[in-house]
């Protein structure tokens, strides 16, 4: 480097710029501290805690049924799967029956919401790379999921529904009809949507073989959901560590294929998430016609005091495992509650990822890891 | 020769894509909006077009509150603050205050749920902007008001039975998740 300074008499050496944490494309407040060689990226340092509100502590300070509206905050674009998994965590511990209903339920109402956070996350995607039509469809599509929300539970974004013991309401028949109409709209949706976005030659050249994510260093980063997927290994908790009512339900497991580029790059992570759009309806159309009739929650005391003990708990969420873990010490409030998303690992190999990359490639790779601040943070 | 056809086919691949995009993007302007004119040109307000379920501001009906304190004890930010007293004399227990502070409030619908006759429950009003925090805590007991004592064999008084109906109707279609009856009921 210096050779070539005094050679050529242009002074070359390592910029460190600043990206976020007010950056359009970080989603949320995420900052990373990037070392430039012009316009390669040399290492790209994630700064996570901009975001934090401590709804671990909190955990330790409210009453069991009061800290479910709590983890609706832990991330805002998927808080039914965050309800879901306190909810086992806390149902394991005191030993509380689910109705049937309820786990229906809880099926029907987290896939609904995997369908608005898959939506948020192409869409944001698509505009991170420059296409600003595709997110604005998503978001169309995603607000009549949001009115379902609405007449489901009474929210648009916290829902706070999945309660101990089963669902805070039942979905009444009139729900069913419209949810059922939305799933028959939705379904060309996804297929023009690909048609605008996924098949566009510009968008494909943008993703294919950038930020390759290898089956080992998928693995050995622990990566989880889509992103795990993408490189190729099916594993999803749906499947293979069954939970509420999926062993019932028929539905597959995408894997990315290197439809474009090669396996585990950007647009095997994006193609993973559509295809899994189309399974959740799938899985929709289904736990909609096996819905049985009874209570939507079992009973369950006022002041829940499950007996001493832990519990971890993990459900597959838009952004892969997100597992509860609460330990009881026998009184009305948990003793501690630790909560591990799938965005905190997926920081963790972006400084691998970004090394020799363009800046700009840097945001397709973080739009492609689907990570979330508020989830990172907690 | 290969590569130029390739850049050839690749800048063909372009065009056809980018224009079936186009395309799509143009049937999208025949159809209907999702988007509506908020405040002005919709024909009814928003409050009215809200599903039963919707959470909005917290309302008291203070005439059918029994003072049991549920709401208080479920709410997880103790946004809900209540007093009552007792008049010595008459043995009458009577609010001194009931305020909600909207500032903390969630919306999580617990306390809703656990009102035993429905008097507190979720509006469909959403709109609560003050020019100061203080604005924003809602006082439900201006002045001192008797608690209600639910009578034996069902309310009588003309005015009360109206108001005990609607939080009852209001628990039932709200905050009761027995589910089955409701929804077998409807079908």
């Amino acid at each position: 480097m210096t050779d070539y300074a005094a050679d050529t008499g242009f002074y070359a050496e390592e910029m460190t710029i600043n990206v976020g944490p007010q950056h359009p494309s970080t989603h949320g407040v995420l900052r990373f501290v990037v070392k430039t060689d012009g316009e390669m990226i040399n290492e790209a340092i994630p700064d996570v805690g901009y975001l934090h509100r401590s709804i671990e502590k909190i955990g330790e300070k409210v009453t069991y049924h009061g800290y479910v509206p709590y983890t609706d905050r832990a991330d805002y674009l998927a808080a039914m799967f965050a309800n879901q998994a306190f909810c086992m965590a806390a149902e394991k511990l005191g030993n509380t029956e689910v109705s049937r209903r309820g786990e229906f339920c809880r099926v029907i109402a987290c896939e609904l919401n995997r369908l608005a956070s898959h939506l948020i996350s192409v869409g944001t995607f698509g505009q991170d790379i420059g296409a600003m039509t595709p997110f604005v469809h998503a978001l169309r599509e995603r607000e009549s999921i949001n009115n379902l929300m609405e007449e489901i539970c009474g929210a648009r974004l916290t829902y706070n529904y999945i309660r101990i013991g089963g669902v805070g309401y039942d979905i009444v028949p009139s729900t069913m009809t419209k949810i059922a109409e939305f799933l028959d709209h939705f379904e060309p949706i996804v297929e023009e949507f690909n048609r605008l976005l996924s098949g566009n030659k510009i968008f494909i050249e943008r993703l294919a073989n950038v930020a390759v994510v290898s089956k080992e260093d998928a693995l050995s980063y622990n990566l989880v959901g889509p992103n795990l997927r993408g490189s190729g290994i099916k594993w999803d908790i749906r499947r293979d560590i069954p939970y509420s009512v999926y062993p019932e339900l028929d539905f597959e497991v995408p894997v990315g294929t290197a439809e474009v580029g090669s396996l585990g790059d950007s647009f095997d992570r994006f193609w993973v998430r559509i295809r899994e759009m189309q399974e959740s309806v799938k899985i929709l159309r289904q736990a909609m016609t096996m819905i049985p009739k009874g209570p939507a929650i079992s009973k369950v005391p006022r002041k829940f005091r499950p007996p001493v003990g832990e519990y971890y708990a993990r459900v597959e969420a838009p952004r892969g495992d997100m597992g509860f873990y609460v330990v009881s010490d026998g009184s009305e409030y948990p003793y501690r509650v630790r909560i591990r998303t799938g965005s905190y690992t997926a920081m963790s190999i972006i400084d691998k990822l970004s090394k020799g990359i363009m800046v700009a490639d840097l945001i397709a790779l973080i739009g492609s890891l689907d990570v979330d601040a508020p989830e990172i943070d907690r | 020769m290969g590569v130029v056809t390739n850049y050839i086919k690749d800048i063909q691949a372009a065009i056809t894509s980018t224009y079936e995009g186009m395309s799509i993007t143009f049937s999208h302007l025949m159809r209907r909006p999702m988007t509506i004119q908020y405040p002005d040109k919709i024909p009814v307000p928003i409050q009215e077009t809200l599903p039963l379920r919707y959470r909005g501001i917290l309302e008291v009906d203070l005439d059918i509150c029994t003072g049991c304190l549920a709401c208080e004890r479920d709410c997880p930010i103790t946004c809900i603050t209540i007093g009552i007293d007792m008049n010595k004399e008459t043995k009458q227990r009577y609010f001194t205050h009931f305020d909600i502070d909207v500032c903390k409030c969630m919306y999580c619908g617990l306390c809703s749920e656990a009102c035993p006759t429905g008097a507190i429950r979720h509006s469909s009003e959403f709109e609560g902007a003050s020019y100061n925090p203080a604005g924003l805590v809602r006082h439900f007991a201006p002045e001192p008001s008797n608690l209600y004592k639910p009578k034996k064999g069902g309310e009588t008084e003309d005015k009360l039975i109206a108001k005990v109906d609607i939080g009852l109707k209001y628990l039932d279609e709200f905050a009761t998740p027995d589910g089955g009856g409701a929804a077998e009921e409807k079908e």
